[in-house]
């Protein structure tokens, strides 16, 4: 009979309750002080259990807040998606080797820049006047004025276009060394079948990527979620609350405007228990 | 003999000893660590780190400044005094110098604030600005009120008169607006912010007599607040753009690079204006206290001492000679050699004839007549910032379009200020 190794315990419970104790005590943290009333200008408080739920429920910039971020997390997933896997077929059908190597290098570089300079390129060249992104427009009308961020219809879509400049360039690369790493036979095979190129991919490479395409998309949908940065910069919530997010509005009931953190660990809190429950069921529908 | 010799010897000694003690005192350093400071950008902050080497011979020790955008400081000056306590000074402002004071997270100035220095010598509206419950919480960096600063040659070409009251500069804003040569009647603050769009609207609101509160029953929600929103609206809309989300740096960006007539704005711009560095305007500029009944919004920024990080009086010592030393007449000086208009606090330097030399009489006249309608505008309570930025985003989204019931913001605003009432 075979000894029972003692080695994997010794290694795995130091390190596992170093883990625990790293993510359990600021969840557990944010979960009492959502139930509490603490404030940042006074020391005092006092339990008040769910009250600071119930009223998030009655706060018109908290509903504001839950649609704002749904609408950011569908639209930048789904435009960083379509313009990762459009972007990365069109190099695998189009570019030889060395060009692809070319773009790959050129569509990696807009991730590698931290998000606050990302933002601040971008919030410059949306400027109405001196703006490159909306020189084309003043161009075309003879002059006349855009301003993306200060329109309540375009601001979250001016913010979005910049996450998916980031992020769907390099799922770009992602994709295109994926499709590479794909068996050439079934390609061949289709080919031989007189079958066009749109359809060799929508019908058998991506059916053959769709698993790293799923996680691809899950590794999308939780860096949304950390938009935060960006949207601070560039629109800090505006115009009015068309770009308040739920992170952005905790932050600001936190710390810019009332200095309420238990408000804001409640929304913390929400948003983590929606997280769980929405990335479960996702999950667990993929899987099936 | 002997003896004589020997006490006299002893005595000697110990004047000596005495000596080099009160010598070796006396050049003992007030700082055992470098300053560490939060502070928003300030050309004379930048100034005063040339002359870091100056403050390490008079102290012991160096300084540190941290730089963060207005908004940006105001938010993680609140975090960090209230929680880690990171910084020796804060940079705070008429907008939360009450809430700072009153939640025991800066000390009272002039408790360490060494005599020779002359905290005295400050413009006394500053030094009011900084006061708070009788006692003076920061020396000003800046500060002042509001002047109109209009281009002449445009207003001229339209064969306009500089307005004098707030009804001329409501028609004559509109005639100004010529998109098609990129110039626009004027520019506002739309951006969210106690600090930022509700501190231009203000004077409208204080024109129209409005007032905040009426003891402990908020006194805001009136035809007056209704009518100086829907001015502010009316003139958005030829307000210069970029200026709808922004603040200070856009509406004074559109006027210093010669896209905005009229801009009725905080004194700094006028120091701006009339600088070649800063300015794309230089001798085409006037300048005139704001239109009647507009009051000008007294404002005033400065440097104050942590206690969090200042646990000790040794520590508030050093906190309060740094603010001393980069306040003192010769740093102020310093920034009038560099023209740094908007960084000048202190009689002394204002009254000069350096200063009129290099200014101009128009101006020294300008600031004058506007001292004389400047007032406090805001509510001066701690909850200040709470409510002012609550308001702020309502206007934000009236100006941007996103709700447009000015009477329905008002009563939620109403509502948020009893519940502030009630938490007192």
């Amino acid at each position: 009979m075979r000894r029972r190794s003692s080695l994997p315990v010794t290694f795995l419970v130091p390190t596992l309750a170093i883990l625990l104790v790293l993510s359990m005590v600021p969840t557990l943290y944010a979960i009492v002080i959502a139930l509490q009333n603490r404030e940042l200008s006074t020391t005092g408080y006092s339990w008040v259990w769910f009250s600071n739920f119930a009223d998030l429920f009655l706060d018109r910039r908290f509903l504001n807040a839950v649609w704002v971020s749904v609408k950011w997390e569908i639209v930048t997933v789904v435009a960083t998606m379509v313009v990762a896997i459009g972007l990365g077929v069109l190099m695998f059908e189009v570019a030889g080797p060395r060009l692809r190597n070319f773009y790959c290098l050129l569509f990696i570089i807009p991730v590698l820049l931290p998000r606050v300079s990302a933002a601040f390129v971008w919030k410059f060249a949306y400027h109405p006047l001196y703006g490159i992104a909306t020189y084309p427009y003043r161009l075309i009308t003879g002059g006349l004025i855009f301003d993306p961020l200060s329109k309540p219809g375009t601001a979250l879509f001016a913010v979005a276009s910049v996450d998916v400049w980031q992020w769907g360039l390099f799922f770009a690369v992602i994709v295109l060394k994926l499709l590479e790493t794909l068996p050439p036979q079934p390609i061949e095979a289709a080919r031989l079948d007189h079958a066009r190129r749109w359809q060799i991919h929508a019908y058998v490479t991506l059916p053959m990527l769709k698993a790293p395409l799923i996680s691809l998309m899950f590794v999308k949908m939780i860096e949304s979620l950390r938009s935060f940065d960006l949207i601070y910069v560039m629109t800090r919530g505006g115009p009015g609350v068309a770009t308040e997010t739920l992170d952005m509005y905790a932050f600001s009931q936190g710390f810019i405007e009332s200095g309420k953190v238990s408000y804001a660990s409640a929304m913390a809190v929400l948003m983590m228990i929606a997280t769980v429950i929405t990335f479960t069921m996702l999950w667990k529908r993929v899987q099936a | 003999m002997k003896s004589t010799r020997l006490a006299a010897s002893l005595g000697a000694a110990f004047v000596l000893t005495a000596s080099v003690s009160t010598a070796a005192l006396a050049q003992a350093p007030v700082c055992s660590a470098p300053v560490k400071v939060l502070a928003q950008p300030r050309d004379g902050l930048t100034l005063l780190e040339d002359s870091k080497d100056e403050f390490k011979k008079l102290s012991g020790a160096s300084f540190q400044i941290d730089y963060l955008n207005e908004n940006d400081r105001r938010a993680k000056s609140r975090a960090d005094a209230s929680t880690v306590g990171n910084y020796n000074v804060y940079y705070v402002d008429e907008a939360n110098v009450a809430l700072f004071a009153s939640s025991g997270w800066i000390a009272p100035l002039t408790d360490y604030y060494p005599a020779e220095y002359d905290f005295a010598d400050f413009d006394p509206g500053r030094q009011k600005v900084a006061t708070y419950d009788g006692k003076v919480w920061f020396a000003p960096l800046t500060g002042g009120g509001d002047l109109m600063v209009y281009r002449k040659d445009v207003l001229e070409a339209a064969g306009i008169q500089p307005p004098k009251t707030l009804d001329e500069l409501i028609a004559d804003v509109p005639k100004l607006t010529n998109a098609d040569k990129g110039v626009y009647g004027i520019a506002l603050r739309g951006a969210r912010g106690s600090g930022a769009n509700v501190w231009r609207w203000m004077p409208f609101f204080k024109a129209y007599g409005g007032k905040w509160f009426d003891g402990d029953k908020p006194a805001f929600n009136s035809d007056a607040a209704v009518k100086a929103t829907e001015t502010y609206l009316k003139l958005f809309k030829d307000s210069a753009p970029g200026t709808q989300t922004g603040s200070w740096d856009e509406s004074t960006g559109a006027f210093l690079s010669g896209q905005v007539a009229i801009l009725v704005e905080s004194t700094p711009l006028s120091g701006m204006a009339v600088d070649p560095k800063t300015s794309q305007v230089v001798g085409k500029v006037g300048f005139l206290p704001p239109p009647s009944p507009l009051p000008g919004g007294g404002y005033g920024h400065g440097l104050a001492i942590g206690t969090k990080a200042n646990a000790d009086d040794a520590a508030k010592k050093c906190a309060g000679l740094f603010i001393a030393w980069a306040t003192s007449k010769e740093n102020e000086k310093r920034r009038l050699d560099a023209h740094q208009f908007g960084e000048l606090n202190r009689t002394s330097v204002l009254s000069s004839k350096e200063f009129a030399d290099i200014y101009g009489a128009d101006l020294g006249k300008a600031l004058a007549d506007t001292g004389k309608v400047t007032a406090v505008n805001f509510w001066q309570d701690p909850r200040w910032p709470d409510l002012g930025d609550r308001w702020g985003i309502i206007l934000e989204e009236l100006v941007t379009g996103t709700r447009t019931d000015i009477k329905g913001g008002l009563n939620e605003l109403e509502a948020y200020a009893n519940e502030l009432v009630k938490k007192k």
